[in-house]
């Protein structure tokens, strides 16, 4: 019985299946105007919003960056680091360091907080594989608090309360070409982590994330891509911070504290883990939610209106909008933003629109237990 | 074979307390034992709370040290409406255990077969809608919140001069010991939640909730963490919101693992070695060229000394 069964429903699939489906032409026509709006939305109506606002706008292309570094850990080898913000900011304030202090150029600076970004992660890292379970995320914590209150006590190195100045570099001094730079910062972010996860490192990694134990009956050296994981997110880590420092002109020591690094988180995960698309989504949509808030009409005077002690301003709502969607989030839709459009993407990419499609084989939750 | 290790852990662990203490006491910083070991004490509450946890559900808890500050702003908010100081600490005890309830139910529970680091992330957002909460409602400020015994009449020990305050903590906290060590081996439900974190199977098959127990250990650790919360926040005159979460919440952590991460008894006797080390490392004159604030580069080195050195703790049984 059980054995028919099966045979029974694959059945009505398998024309489907050798036939592909092709959209027609009008089909193709909306697919074209869906992506010419996106491309707009994306590269030409920035342009027409004064500077402040563009600078916004580069600075949430940099917190994409963000969550797609947070992904390769979080998404990619089920580890987390809660001191994402001392990495970042580390990044920052060594390239703010190089290029204010030591003369050199933005590139260099650049280099050099990927460098100094994978080197902590992987010195953290090693140090957490010493003992198996989530390790990591108690070192990292522990190393953002040693940011706070010691590496960012540094006079020389920091600046001191003004902050260190990091002027933007040459050719890209104004907002729109610096907006630009980070895009293509994103592009290349995005290009590396998909030819990761295509290599044999890639799919070890998905290997080791399901289970360990088997990956490492498959002769995956378990240590060794974990530690690989770690480097390539500090790396990914320390040029977005670069990229900020440079794009708000200076850096200050007080912003790169705990609860940056939990916001990291959540817009990670509200973003949707594995789901590139979803990170980039996420990440951009909660550095723009102040903003936002601000730009939709009543919105504000709405949430002043919310009884309590002080006023709700969009500064507070953002604090705790942000926990109270990852909550919402990881209960009740575990494959975030990326999930949940999932039918759109797959439209945009020239299939069918299926409502249904989750890609629910992505988000298969199985228990590695720490 | 385990024994034997163990019991050179508990070993290596009483003695270096016993060496910090006799170096502070050697250069005339007996003031920095006290507070040392009553905000030790309350390190070694909080990480007891991460302990049970730890042990009952297997992910480490970052919502612990907001239990406690859910229980000072009680404790606040009740004392400065005109509560009796007593009764006041009796409804932040009450208000923390509730709000660990309302974590088990509402967030863990539907979390009971995700992945571990799922459940992690969960807990870090409960900290942080607590804190942002707790910013909203006081404007982001801090808060004078008043003492227990406000008169700080002195009573001197062997040189060392102990508040009234203080001695009642640590009068406190001996009992609390005995009673904590009583119930976990003597109380039915100690034994379950015990066997419970050992063997959640077999615990199943002999006829006990494991599900109803993680309810009660969550209740019993937010109960921990705010007893902690309302013992040592009230001593340094202050609050601000999260308080728990940034100034205590990592040296309990450092706490548990020095303790092994799975040994009740390490986890405070290493919440109290913590806080002797933190006094020393604010006092003595070789840290004060590290910029910032020493104690907590020296928190860290301790945290990455146990996991390379040492990483099955002092107490715990294996890595």
């Amino acid at each position: 019985m059980s054995v028919v069964a099966p045979d029974r429903a694959v059945a009505p699939v398998a024309p489907a299946a050798s036939q592909p489906f092709r959209p027609s032409l009008a089909g193709w026509l909306a697919r074209g105007l869906a992506w010419a709006a996106l491309a707009c939305l994306v590269l030409i109506l920035p342009l027409g919003r004064p500077g402040t606002d563009l600078r916004l706008y580069a600075i949430a292309a940099c917190y994409a960056i963000v969550a797609l570094s947070l992904n390769v850990l979080l998404g990619y080898v089920g580890q987390i680091s809660l001191g994402h913000a001392a990495f970042v900011g580390i990044g920052a304030f060594t390239s703010a360091y190089l290029v204010t202090v030591q003369g050199q150029s933005f590139w260099v600076g650049v280099l050099a907080a990927t460098a100094i970004g994978a080197g902590q992660a992987l010195v953290l890292g090693g140090v957490s594989l010493r003992i198996r379970g989530l390790y990591f995320a108690l070192i990292t914590l522990s190393y953002g608090l040693v940011a706070e209150q010691n590496i960012f006590q540094i006079q020389e190195f920091t600046g001191g309360g003004a902050g260190q100045s990091a002027p933007k570099p040459a050719w890209f001094e104004s907002e729109w070409r610096y907006y630009y730079l980070c895009l293509a910062f994103l592009a290349l972010v995005l290009f590396v982590d998909w030819r990761m996860m295509r290599t044999k490192g890639g799919r070890a990694l998905l290997a080791l994330r399901e289970n360990p134990r088997v990956a490492s009956t498959f002769g995956i050296n378990v240590r060794l891509a974990t530690l690989f994981a770690f480097g390539v997110s500090g790396a990914f880590a320390g040029m977005a911070g670069a990229l900020i420092a440079h794009g708000d002109e200076s850096v200050s020591a007080d912003v790169w504290n705990f609860r940056l690094s939990l916001f990291f988180v959540t817009m990670t995960v509200v973003g949707g883990l594995r789901s590139r698309v979803g990170l980039v989504i996420g990440g951009s949509f909660f550095a723009l939610l102040p903003y936002l808030i601000e730009k939709i009409p009543g919105f504000e005077d709405l949430l002043a209106r919310v009884p309590g002690p002080v006023d709700l301003t969009p500064e507070y709502a953002t604090l705790i909008i942000g926990p109270l969607l990852l909550l919402i989030n990881l209960i009740r839709f575990p494959g975030g933003i990326g999930q949940q459009t999932r039918p759109l993407q797959r439209w945009m990419t020239g299939h069918r629109f299926d409502p249904h499609d989750r890609g629910l084989k992505e988000v298969q939750i199985t228990d590695v237990r720490a | 074979m385990s024994d034997v290790l163990q019991r050179r852990g508990l070993l290596i662990g009483v003695g270096s307390a016993i060496l910090l203490v006799a170096v502070l006491w050697i250069t005339d910083q007996e003031q920095s034992i006290v507070i040392g070991v009553v905000t030790g004490s309350a390190y070694g509450l909080v990480a007891l709370g991460l302990v049970l946890i730890y042990k009952s559900s297997g992910v480490f808890n970052f919502a612990q040290g907001e239990f406690g500050s859910v229980a000072v702003c009680t404790l606040y908010l009740l004392h400065t409406s005109g509560v009796p100081y007593g009764v006041a600490v009796v409804g932040a005890l009450v208000a923390g255990a509730l709000f660990g309830f309302l974590t088990e139910r509402i967030v863990i529970r539907p979390l009971f077969d995700a992945p571990r680091v799922i459940v992690l992330v969960a807990t870090a957002g409960v900290a942080l809608l607590a804190i942002a909460f707790q910013q909203w409602l006081f404007d982001n400020q801090g808060r004078p919140i008043s003492r227990a015994f406000p008169t700080l009449d002195r009573v001197t020990v062997l040189r060392v001069q102990i508040s009234d305050q203080r001695l009642w903590l640590i009068g406190t906290l001996v009992v609390l010991a005995v009673v904590l060590g009583l119930f976990f081996t003597r109380t039915n439900l100690g034994l379950a939640i015990i066997g419970a974190s050992q063997e959640p199977t077999a615990t199943e098959l002999v006829g006990i909730s494991v599900r109803r127990l993680s309810t009660f250990t969550w209740v019993l650790a937010a109960l921990l963490g705010a007893l902690a919360a309302v013992i040592a926040v009230p001593d340094t005159g202050s609050f601000t919101p999260g308080i728990m979460t940034s100034g205590y919440l990592i040296p309990a952590f450092t706490a548990a693992v020095l303790g092994g991460m799975t040994s009740l008894p390490g986890a405070f006797l290493g919440g109290v070695l913590i806080g002797i080390v933190q006094s020393v490392a604010t006092n003595a004159e070789i840290f004060q060229d590290i910029p910032g604030t020493p104690s907590t580069l020296i928190v860290f080195l301790v945290l990455l000394a146990v996991l390379v050195v040492r990483p099955q703790g002092l107490l715990g049984r294996s890595a």
